[in-house]
């Protein structure tokens, strides 16, 4: 036991080791692996993010794009409004990254007590589809604040190179994974296990039900939103269509799912390996890259239904 | 605004949510059987509806079928690829107890197919058109176009013989039962997988009648089937899970909604009217608006 | 012995890590009321659901008119002949008196004879044929329950299963279904009962079988276990000794 843990400790330490060293050992702005490898760790981030509040604590959400679209506007508007004073950098500001966060995790305490006290199971989850439409209306309509449908162009000036992107991901996805680890060891990961597990008993063992289903709602908002804000200041247009997109609250699930959700390593390996296969079917197969996609959703769910930490444990069973 | 207002416009617009919102209801009611016996919200229902709107479409272009005989060939293909769709993919998803693999495998028929769509048919928006596309009839001021009314008669037509086919026959009695309870359905010798066909060749079968219905009504593009699909479950949550009266109903009062809204609020906001109302109903009255439920037993 | 209805040899039973049922053996015979008693989270459940199905053991074997049960769904259990009442009743409670009854003879062996079991239903259940369009989810306790054994009976079981009948039922009541349990079994159905109303149910069982902690710990006639001072001890004591 004690052995397997110092292996583990010891495997991701050296993984997190060969990904600091990567940006050396290539052309970092032209090379395609720098940029699957951003776009899986800002995966990484948001699927830790549903895995706190979906796979833990067992509340399936599908309005998580209502948080990443929440996080990237609100480093936008910062920025274009120059909320933070007009000598700020805004570039990688972690003040801003981290407000870009806070934001959406009090979206979610707000929406969160009347959706999370009422509704239960399927009907929350279609609760939270509810709440990302409605988000959504309110950027398209929110005139020069939010930009309407055009949304908001980031002053692109400033970029140089794909190497802090690259670094703010690793560290993100670093962090997001840790965190998720830490939660989950602590008191408030046991409540978010045993409401999972089994909501009456776990109230009749004094655990504040509706308190624990918001706690990881909002944690889940903040890693989520910590990621669009990273995404905004990459892609340097933040418009309804492309943070707000539904498929943002899908991919975390998906990838959840894939690796084996409630699991710590789970989101990990399924994000890589969805980024994997979108960025090899974006560039081999531009014009059916999303049917190679879908296809590999529906052909994994049907054959691996636990996902891939799932599969092994199901290997090992047999 | 307010001063163009006259009691004709109103009506209008009332007739015209009324005849819109049918539509919704038809996608609802397929949503609500799928998730009756299987619990999985079937989030590639819109754009299944599509897929069938494309073929009407192929059909009509190629082969010269009028789109409402189509139904014909349509509606039969429509209810097999559902049975093909269950007991090709869904069927071992549907024994777990936990819904994310059915819910992804949605997610990812929805992808496939939307982008498949794509390729084929491109993101220009179509519409067909026949000789009778035009005719519209004009009661007392109001306009009423043919093609509305024909498929506000489909959505009567076949939410009627399912009430029968649910009420007066066995197998639709057991789809009742195993929506309730599939423990209980399996302890009186119901088979899950069976009832479970019934409801997804019968819920992917009404997408073929809405996907007709569509044809002639709107523009239609690959991507309209995801925003359909959020119109259907509002419909559901609006008319409550498992009546089917109650899904043609909430598809009515979305069309409402919808067509009110847009004139007194605006496009967007209506839309956001629409979530709202969804999100309220779902909180305060989950069974829906239009069905009197008995607590369990 | 020719007449063995049902034989269960030697199961466990997990639920998750958790072992509900260690080793146990019980048998049935044609025509005979076996009664199962024992303290709650004994594993009495269990039993019944694995038998019918719900859940499959990890190890030993069923045989139901000498033929394997283990591996078999529940409703395929169902269609052969085994029907469970389960806990709760099982009724669907949005459904019309009639169409439960109608869907208790599901299994199309039952579904020939339809007519005739409704008749002897209606005939057993007088206050039943009053409300048959009525949802069974308004029905009152002792009503909902006689539906679930009317209901029961209209797959013509060769084996009927009851997990606490009496449950939540005034004594009165509980009085006339204990009565009704022993009427169906003189007209010839074989019944597995699970009670917590132990003086009853050994009163009207031929045989019995007392469970605990997921095992069978005492097994005898009714009449047997009934007069033994442990079993009085332990599951009987005061409160039961009028009704
Ligand atoms: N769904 C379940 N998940 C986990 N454990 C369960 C489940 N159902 C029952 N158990 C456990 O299995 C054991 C046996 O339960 P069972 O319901 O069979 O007992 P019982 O004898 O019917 O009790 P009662 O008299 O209360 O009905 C108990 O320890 C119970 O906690
Ligand atoms: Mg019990």
């Amino acid at each position: 036991m004690k052995d397997m843990k110092t292996f583990y400790t010891g495997l991701v330490a050296l993984i997190v080791l060969g990904l600091i060293v990567v940006p050396f050992s290539v052309n970092v702005e032209r090379s395609y692996l720098i940029y699957f490898l951003f776009m899986a760790f800002i995966y990484v981030v948001i699927a830790q993010g549903w895995n706190v509040v979906g796979g833990y604590a067992g509340q399936i959400s599908l309005g998580q794009h209502a948080f990443f679209g929440l996080g990237a506007y609100t480093t936008a508007m910062f920025w274009v409004h120059g909320l933070l004073g007009t000598g700020a950098d805004y570039y990688f500001n972690p003040l801003l990254m981290i407000l870009s966060g806070i934001v959406p995790a009090i979206v979610a305490i707000i929406v969160g007590i009347p959706l999370l006290s009422r509704l239960r199971g399927d009907y929350f989850a279609l609760g939270s589809l509810g709440l990302g439409e409605i988000i959504r209306v309110f950027f398209v309509k929110g005139g020069d604040i939010t930009g309407a449908q055009d949304g908001l162009h980031l002053p692109s000036g400033g970029y140089e190179s794909m190497l802090p992107y690259y670094f703010v991901g690793l560290l993100l996805a670093v962090l997001a994974t840790v965190g998720v680890y830490f939660i989950m060891r602590s008191r408030i990961g046991m409540a978010f296990r045993a409401i999972n597990e089994d909501e009456v008993s776990a109230s009749s063992h004094g655990i504040n039900i509706l308190y624990y289903k918001i706690l990881a709602f909002a944690v889940g908002a903040f890693f989520t939103g910590v990621a669009g804000s990273l995404y905004g200041i990459y892609i340097f247009h933040v418009n309804p269509d492309s943070v707000l997109n539904i498929n943002y609250g899908l991919y975390p699930i998906l990838m959840c799912v894939l690796g084996g959700s409630a699991t710590i390593f789970g989101p990990v390996i399924g994000s890589f390996f969805m980024a994997g296969v979108f960025v090899i079917a974006e560039q081999h197969f531009p014009m059916i890259h999303p049917i190679i996609s879908g296809a590999l959703i529906v052909l994994v769910m049907r054959f691996m239904p636990t996902g891939i930490v799932g599969l092994k444990s199901r290997l090992q069973r047999d | 605004m307010i001063a163009y207002l006259s009691f004709e416009l109103i009506v209008q617009l009332v007739v015209n949510g009324i005849l819109y919102g049918t539509i919704y209801g038809i996608a609802a009611i397929g949503l609500s059987l799928i998730f009756g016996t299987m619990r999985i919200i079937f989030l590639a229902q819109g754009t299944m509806i599509i897929l069938f709107t494309y073929f009407g479409y192929w059909l009509l272009e190629l082969a010269g079928i009028d789109p409402f005989v189509s139904l014909l060939i349509v509606v039969p293909l429509s209810m097999i690829i559902g049975v093909l769709l269950y007991r090709s993919l869904f069927k071992e998803s549907a024994e777990m107890d936990d819904k994310n693999a059915s819910l992804l495998l949605a997610v990812g028929i929805m992808f496939l197919v939307n982008n498949l769509m794509l390729v084929m048919w491109s993101a220009n928006p179509r519409m067909a058109n026949t000789a009778y596309t035009e005719v519209v009839f004009s009661p007392m001021g109001i306009t009423i176009p043919f093609t509305r009314l024909i498929a506000l008669g489909l959505a009567i037509l076949s939410a009627g013989l399912l009430t029968l086919f649910l009420k007066k026959t066995y197998l639709g009695m057991a789809v009742r039962a195993a929506s309730e309870n599939m423990l209980y359905a399996t302890l009186v010798g119901i088979n899950p997988h069976r009832v479970n066909t019934v409801a997804f060749a019968i819920g992917i079968g009404l997408a073929g009648v809405a996907g007709i219905g569509v044809l002639q009504i709107v523009p239609f593009d690959p991507f309209f089937g995801f925003t359909f699909a959020l119109k259907a479950l509002i419909a559901l949550a609006l008319g409550g899970i498992g009546s089917v009266f109650g899904a043609l109903m909430g598809g009515i009062l979305l069309g409402l909604l919808e067509s009110l809204g847009s004139f007194f609020v605006g496009g967007g906001w209506a839309e956001a009217v629409a979530f709202g109302a969804f999100l309220l109903v779902l909180m305060f009255r989950p069974e829906g608006l239009f069905v009197r439920s008995v607590k369990k037993a | 012995m020719e007449n063995l209805l049902l034989e269960v040899n030697g199961i466990d039973v997990f639920y998750g890590d958790v072992q509900a049922l260690a080793n146990v053996s019980i048998q049935v015979e044609q025509g005979a009321i076996v009664a199962l008693v024992g303290a709650n989270g004994a594993g009495k459940s269990t039993l019944l659901k694995t038998i019918a199905g719900v859940k499959q053991p990890s190890r030993g074997d069923i045989l139901f008119q000498n033929q394997p049960l283990c591996g078999r769904r529940a409703e395929q259990v169902a269609n052969m002949g085994i029907v469970l009442v389960p806990e709760g009743r099982g009724l669907f409670a949005n459904l019309t008196v009639l169409e439960n009854l109608k869907l208790g003879a599901y299994p199309v062996k039952a579904r020939a004879h339809l007519q005739e079991s409704l008749n002897r239903a209606f005939e057993l259940f007088p206050v039943l044929k009053e409300r048959v369009s009525q949802k069974a989810g308004a029905l009152s306790g002792g009503q909902q329950q006689m539906l679930a054994i009317a209901r029961a009976l209209m797959a013509m079981p060769d084996l009927l299963m009851l997990d606490e009948p009496s449950l939540g039922l005034s004594p009165l009541i509980s009085k006339e279904i204990f009565e009704l349990i022993h009427t169906l079994n003189e007209r010839g159905t074989t019944i597995l009962l699970v009670e917590q109303n132990v003086n009853q149910a050994l009163k009207i069982a031929q045989n019995a079988y007392v469970m605990k902690t997921g095992s069978i710990e005492m097994q005898g006639s009714g009449l047997e276990l009934l007069a033994n001072p442990e079993v009085q001890e332990a599951y009987i004591g005061k409160r039961w000794s009028k009704t």
